[in-house]
């Protein structure tokens, strides 16, 4: 649990992007701290995929773009047994792909 | 900038494919060669579209591999890869060419052969678009943004399963005229929605959108000449000009636009090429629209210009969209069921108005149809190119 998935927040507007750009894209500068993407937020959409594009343990997954309390949107693995729009999640970090690399940590989402 | 025209447009059946990737470019490509009649006048450029070819088809350089296989030489060739916005951004290419004076004719050709890999193959490489950190390596695929933003832009403007079924019965329907398309079977509002059978005819895909939802995975190839007004002048057939082209772009994650319903890129692309055109979107005729799934054929017939936002199902509701309705919206059949072989869709879409306003498409034939728009969306919706074609007398 040591992986940290990280965005960039920008030296002169404060803007946190997630993911990252050369570029702030809200005012164009280009220097940057890292930040920690976290925390808690509400389910903005979600989807039961049952097309996939690699083998997962699961016959489908459970996908969510959330929109963390302080305005960070992010996309990862929700883990909740009764999804809604709007319901209260917190982000966590497990595996999310098998690849021939080895497997791939990122976020998840388990209800509050 | 110079004026554009399509003189001549044709394609290979979409559908499962036993020919090679440039078999397939080739058919199309004289098919339309021979549609457009160009007597001795050379072919001064050729622009192939392709996405997977290097990755699924071994094969690279296809603009160099057509001219061969046509004997065009000494012609300029490329190829174009932008995701499932290949094929438009191939007629852009095109289009620059000719308007720049820099060529008299372009051939531009869109092709892809999918169905070489299997299923779970075929999504992992169109899913390679999406963001790899942020998305990609998640699992996300083309068909789970579609979910994620369908239950967003269903909740918000109160479209239900029923809109998305009524996409899909009208795009089979129109399919089933088109000789052309990959999938000619018409489907019922019961045997994909409202009967008990219909959980097991129409399984889930990526809730809330379902196989009906989605399109198909297919070969295939089309085509299109274009030509200088002095090539047009000289040539006998009806003139069709490509009147306006626009593009636009958006950011890779679907997450971070502000509205994720809002698909600020069509709206811009659709603007621009109207603007170029001196044409309105309620000039329209008849249109293309990329509905690889069926809640994007709504939503880009909002973004469009075509129905304000949130009315787009409302329009389906009445009939509107339908063939001999106010808006006839992808009388081919569309990426539903025509078929969507990525690479080639966005030159398709323009072969078939094309014929459209040629009054070439038989028992699909939109009436009197003289302005055409056509949405070529890619990404999702991080890259698209919109055009508007007009026949001249
Ligand atoms: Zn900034």
């Amino acid at each position: 649990m040591s992986m940290k998935v990280t965005g960039m927040k920008c030296s002169s507007c404060g803007t946190v992007s997630y993911p990252t750009h050369a570029v702030c894209p809200s005012c164009r500068n280009e220097t940057f701290e890292t930040v920690v993407i976290e925390g808690e937020g509400k389910v903005l959409t979600y989807t039961d995929v049952y097309a996939l594009a690699v083998e997962y343990e699961t016959r489908y997954l459970r996908l969510a773009i959330v929109e963390l309390d302080d305005g960070v949107r992010v996309t990862g693995h929700l883990l909740a047994d009764k999804p809604k729009l709007g319901m209260r999640v917190k982000t966590t970090i497990g595996t999310v792909r098998e690849m021939a690399e080895g497997a791939i940590q990122g976020l998840q989402f388990v209800a509050v | 900038m110079k004026s554009v025209y399509i003189a001549g447009a044709g394609m290979t059946r979409f559908g499962r494919s036993e020919w090679p990737l440039m078999q397939l470019a080739s058919v199309a490509s004289l098919a339309a060669l021979k549609h457009a009649n160009l007597g001795g006048v050379p072919v001064d450029g050729v622009v192939v579209a392709n996405m997977g070819a290097a990755r699924i088809n071994r094969q690279t350089a296809l603009g160099s591999a057509l001219v061969d296989q046509l004997a065009l030489y000494p012609a300029a060739a490329e190829s174009v890869e932008n995701g499932p916005a290949s094929g438009a951004s191939a007629v852009k290419v095109g289009f620059q060419a000719i308007a720049s004076g820099m060529a008299d004719v372009v051939l531009v050709t869109g092709v892809e052969r999918m169905r070489v890999v299997n299923g779970m193959e075929g999504t992992d490489f169109v899913a390679s678009l999406s963001h790899p950190i942020a998305e990609y390596i998640y699992g996300v695929t083309l068909p789970s943004l579609a979910g994620l933003f369908a239950r967003l832009f269903m909740e918000k403007h109160g479209v239900e399963r029923k809109h998305l079924a009524m996409v899909a019965i009208k795009n089979h329907a129109n399919a089933a005229k088109n000789p052309y398309a990959h999938i000619q079977q018409t489907i019922t509002m019961e045997g994909i929605l409202t009967l008990p059978e219909a959980v097991v005819n129409n399984p889930p895909i990526a809730e809330p959108l379902h196989m009906f939802d989605c399109c198909p995975v297919s070969d295939g190839a089309a085509s299109l000449v274009l030509v200088s007004q002095e090539v047009a002048a000289k040539l006998k057939g009806p003139k069709v000009r490509l009147a306006g082209m626009g593009q636009a772009t958006d950011t890779h994650t679907v997450h971070e636009r502000k509205d994720p319903t809002d698909l600020k890129s069509v709206r811009i692309a659709a603007e621009q090429a109207f603007r170029r055109a001196g044409l309105k979107p309620e000039d329209v005729d008849v249109a293309e629209l990329h509905d690889a799934f069926t809640i994007l054929e709504i939503a880009e017939s909002e973004a469009s210009g075509f129905f304000p936002r949130g009315e787009g199902h409302k329009a389906l509701e009445r009939g509107d969209t339908q063939l001999g309705g106010r808006l006839p919206i992808n009388p081919s059949g569309g990426l539903k069921a025509k078929g969507h072989p990525v690479g080639a869709t966005g030159v398709a879409q323009l072969v078939e108005l094309t014929w459209q306003l040629r009054g070439e498409c038989g028992e699909r034939q939109v009436k009197d149809a003289k302005i055409a728009y056509a949405c070529n969306f890619g990404g999702f919706g991080n890259n698209v190119v919109a055009s508007v074609l007009q026949r001249e007398a």
